[in-house]
């Protein structure tokens, strides 16, 4: 009996607890960084783990629901992780001057035509291909 | 031990800024809340909270980040996380992926075209011009080709960090002038211009739109790094 509801239990909590969940991700991450070091991949770890979650999934390895919580939770708070890398800026007092403003206004400009250009590209395609399904009456 | 060399203790330094990270991103998420101005976007307001701090107390880039470097780690199991939204749209994905490709090749060539031709008519030039090229990937790979065409990776990242911040506030403006039909361009929007913060962004609009922009997030960085050495023939 007890060898049974010993990994029950330690199912049950995985689904429960979205701490268990949150160090679920970070061992896949752990795993990737194992990898890219061990085969010299220009990639970084959470790339190489994110693909090894998404190939279990896919096999059937692991279930999403066991994941899941912690998963929305990062996703949620993922702004945070941010705010510490852009502090970085008080190593680099050269930027807070004209050739600052010269950058905020590039990089304000560029990313505004990239994200026009990138949606309406998107947008005219599924538009496209939309008409295209209807007028041959396919799903 | 006195209360100043208790202060100077690494261990104390690294809880103290820590807690003010976490506890001014969650005052700046409140207040963005409540009223919800893109100059109030969390991104924005607790570094900028956080530099007045530490140029008030006289903290430096390398003690702060000393202590606070974890909470950077932190992006790496978030974005093995992006395997579940991914995972939940793929039925979208596999059908409409030929259209994400198109838009991620778009928008990559315009990110790399205007911020070569802006940085001309602004008369920044050299290393610095060559920094600002791969500034719409996530920091890994825009690291990456910045070294590998000739710019410096360390100025990559913060110019990084700048179109995340950027990119998420912009991102709503275009949001709402565009009359975009599909998730799929709301996604891929973010995704190519503001990399990981706009992600984050996309994914607080909806769960279509988050797995989208992560998922075009990951394939334009890697896109981006398999091209490099053709942006390279280009630029000479």
């Amino acid at each position: 009996m007890m060898h049974r509801n010993i990994p029950l239990s330690l199912l049950r909590l995985l689904r429960r607890s979205r701490l268990v969940q949150i160090g679920l991700l970070g061992l896949f991450w752990a795993a990737g960084e194992i990898l890219a070091r061990a085969t010299g991949l220009p990639l970084p770890g959470g790339i190489i783990g994110m693909a090894l979650a998404l190939a279990l999934f896919l096999a059937g390895g692991l279930k999403v629901a066991n994941i899941k919580r912690g998963a929305n939770w990062m996703l949620a708070e993922m702004l945070l992780f941010f705010v510490p890398a852009v502090l970085a800026l008080l190593d680099h007092r050269e930027l807070l001057g004209l050739l600052g403003l010269k950058i905020f206004a590039l990089i304000v400009v560029s990313t505004t035509a990239v994200m026009c250009v990138t949606a309406l590209t998107v947008d005219f395609c599924y538009r496209w291909s939309e008409r295209d399904d209807g007028s041959n009456a396919v799903a | 031990m006195t209360a100043a060399t208790l202060w100077r203790e690494p261990l104390v330094q690294a809880a103290v800024w820590s807690l003010a990270t976490i506890l001014l991103y969650v005052l700046a998420k409140r207040l963005h809340r409540r009223w919800p101005r893109w100059w109030l976007m969390p991104l924005a307001v607790a570094p900028a909270l956080l530099m007045i701090a530490a140029l008030a107390l006289n903290v430096s880039y390398r003690d702060y980040i000393r202590g606070t470097h974890w909470l950077v780690a932190l992006l790496g199991p978030a974005t093995v996380a992006f395997a579940v939204p991914i995972y939940e749209q793929r039925a979208l994905i596999r059908r409409r992926w030929p259209m994400l490709l198109a838009g991620m090749a778009a928008g990559s060539l315009t990110a790399v075209a205007t911020s070569w031709a802006l940085a001309y008519v602004l008369g920044i030039d050299g290393e610095l011009r060559l920094s600002l090229l791969p500034r719409s990937m996530s920091t890994p790979f825009a690291m990456e080709v910045s070294g590998e065409i000739g710019g410096i990776p360390d100025l990559t990242a913060v110019f990084v960090v700048l179109t995340g911040i950027i990119g998420a506030a912009v991102g709503d403006v275009v949001l709402a002038r565009l009359p975009l039909r599909s998730a799929l361009a709301k996604g891929a929007l973010f995704g190519v211009g503001a990399h990981g913060a706009g992600t984050a962004r996309a994914h607080q609009i909806g769960r279509e739109e988050g797995a989208i922009a992560g998922l075009v997030m990951v394939l334009v960085g890697l896109m981006n790094v398999a091209l490099a050495p053709l942006i390279i023939q280009f630029l000479r």
